[in-house]
């Protein structure tokens, strides 16, 4: 989990703009022309956040609602320590938390076994939005819940976000 | 001997640093961008060891390792990535055979110089390894044999597979330790003994779950006239949060449950797209028109699902001497990484590491492969081995009725 800051990726001269994957559990913070990819959200959230100014781009994927209830020491492993975390990235890569945007996309309730309440994809949702509505973030694209997975692709010089499902059309945000 | 889950995650800590820092040398020779995707520790048959492979063909480097730990270590790349090996290290070189032997074999060194040395430091003890050797062969072919496993059928083996930034092939790293060091090291590792784990009781329930896949390999058939056979059947040891990562992005078609009793825990049963349309079809007793994946085919599907999980979850009960109900089976047709993410997500709630229990069925005459996947638990599951009868694991074949 390391910022991109341009003094480490002199090859990407190419055409194609350098693909960075960000796994389950981690996020990436990139101030180059990139892509930001993460597979496989099921009940999981992806966080893209987005500087417009400067094309700081980045995303996080979250997998648990709450960090309190399981301290394991990795922030990026939860909808709240890790929103936190990649909005404390955004502002060391120069990005101004004030002018930042988001993006979010799974959530998805898809084989929730849980009985009563509400599952993991819901509460991972809501404390997303609690967490970018305490930082004065607004949500300008979503695509969340349902019953599919979903992967997603952050265009850093865009801040298009792609939503790819198994059965469904591709989305952009 | 005893180990913890602290012992086990010391060691998949271990060797998936081990990995990075090989991944990070090869990156520094060659330019080449990869991240280590997943390191487990598993248990598994000597024959099923690199079955992940698949039938590609394969280059790598060989080294025996001797000290504090004995055994063999491999890195293989996928044969076509040495061209581009070549090409980062030695810009316009002709990529002709030998060319590319050397650059392997010099990438190879480095690399698991670095992996070797990562492993004595930790363990504060040497470990001696012999120069490398320059393999290649077609899937797990490639694989060294591994250490003799004396009285044990089973071996541990670290794995960490590669990713390559931007591409879809991967390398993978495989380290074979000797069972009895590796045991003993790992039971030294253990802190407490509120949650040991008998160490030989995973064996057991590596057999025990090889039964229960026989189990519904003998359902499939049965249903389906498909002559299959339960091949593999591992318990790998992973932080929870990797256990999406070991599924890829593929489609497949199959069924979830929960299942309670002691363990409690996941199961699903999965089929690639057209191991799904093979086997729906041969339930079916009119030919479809279509080829592709209907709704027909996947009521098929979540019957058959059921009658699998049946039959593997009464293979469990019959050694545990538990009854162990599950839900109603619940379809599933998408993405393999999201469709263990919520399975894994909902254990995640409880715990911070996770025992995934996988096993597989096969068959040559068609287009035909399944794959069972047991999320437990984990500490049901350590529990219920705590209290497993060494000697029922053979009593999966038991009429039920003898029990219940």
């Amino acid at each position: 989990m390391k910022v991109y800051d341009g003094s480490q990726t002199e090859q990407a001269t190419d055409s194609r703009p350098e693909r960075i994957k960000v796994g389950i559990a981690e996020y990436e913070v990139t101030t180059e022309t990139a892509e930001l990819t993460t597979s496989g959200l099921g009940s999981c959230v992806g966080v893209a956040l987005y500087h417009d100014p400067t094309n700081i781009a980045g995303l996080i994927h979250v997998m648990l609602p709450v960090a309190d209830e399981m301290d394991d020491g990795k922030p990026a492993k939860f909808a709240d320590t890790g929103t936190e975390l990649l909005i404390d990235e955004m502002e060391a890569a120069g990005a101004d938390a004030g002018e930042l945007e988001a993006k979010i996309a799974g959530g998805s309730d898809m084989l929730d076994f849980s009985e009563g309440g509400s599952g993991i994809g819901d509460r991972n949702i809501t404390q997303v939005r609690e967490t970018l509505t305490a930082a004065d973030i607004p949500i300008v694209g979503e695509d969340v819940g349902g019953d599919h997975g979903r992967s997603l692709r952050l265009e850093t010089e865009t801040g298009n976000l792609l939503v790819k499902s198994a059965n469904r059309e591709d989305q952009r945000l | 001997m005893k180990i913890d889950v602290q012992s086990l995650d010391t060691f998949n800590r271990l060797a998936h640093e081990g990995a990075q820092e090989a991944t990070a040398s090869m990156a520094q020779m060659t330019g080449i961008d990869a991240t280590v995707d997943v390191t487990k520790i598993s248990l598994i048959d000597r024959a099923d060891i690199g079955e992940e492979l698949g039938a590609g063909s394969f280059v790598g480097v060989e080294f025996g390792f001797e000290g504090a730990l004995s055994g063999d270590t491999v890195l293989v790349f996928e044969r076509g990535q040495t061209e581009e090996i070549v090409e980062s290290m030695m810009p316009g070189a002709s990529t002709d055979d030998s060319m590319g032997q050397s650059a392997v074999q010099e990438v190879g060194n480095i690399m698991m110089s670095g992996f070797i040395d990562g492993w004595a430091e930790h363990l504060g003890a040497s470990i001696e390894h012999t120069p490398p050797g320059y393999i290649e062969g077609e899937g797990a072919e490639i694989l060294p044999d591994g250490p003799e496993t004396g009285e044990h059928d089973q071996l541990f083996v670290f794995r960490s597979e590669i990713g390559w930034e931007g591409e879809s092939v991967n390398f993978f790293i495989y380290m074979l330790p000797e069972y009895e060091p590796m045991a003993e090291l790992m039971a030294e590792y253990a802190e407490t003994d509120a949650d040991a784990i008998p160490i030989e009781k995973l064996a057991v329930f590596n057999q025990m779950t090889q039964q229960g896949t026989e189990r519904a390999a003998e359902n499939v058939q049965q249903m389906s006239g498909i002559e299959t056979e339960a091949e593999v059947s591992q318990i790998s040891f992973v932080p929870i949060e990797d256990v999406p990562r070991q599924f890829g992005e593929e489609t497949f078609v199959g069924t979830a449950v929960e299942f309670t009793g002691a363990p409690s825990g996941f199961l699903l049963v999965l089929f690639d797209e057209q191991s799904a349309i093979t086997v729906a079809e041969g339930l079916m007793p009119v030919e479809m028109d279509s080829d592709e994946l209907t709704e027909q085919h996947k009521m098929a599907i979540e019957e058959l699902g059921n009658i699998m999980t049946s039959g593997f979850v009464d293979g469990w009960a019959n050694v545990l001497q538990q009854s162990v109900d599950h839900t109603p089976p619940r379809l599933v047709h998408d993405m393999g990484r999201a469709i263990i993410d919520p399975l894994a997500a909902q254990l995640g709630q409880h715990q911070q590491h996770a025992f995934v229990i996988d096993s597989k069925m096969k068959t040559d005459e068609v287009e035909f492969e399944s794959e069972i996947h047991a999320l437990p638990n984990e500490q049901e599951l350590r529990e219920a081995l705590d209290e497993l009868d060494v000697e029922r694991a053979d009593k999966t074949d038991a009429d039920a009725g003898q029990i219940f």
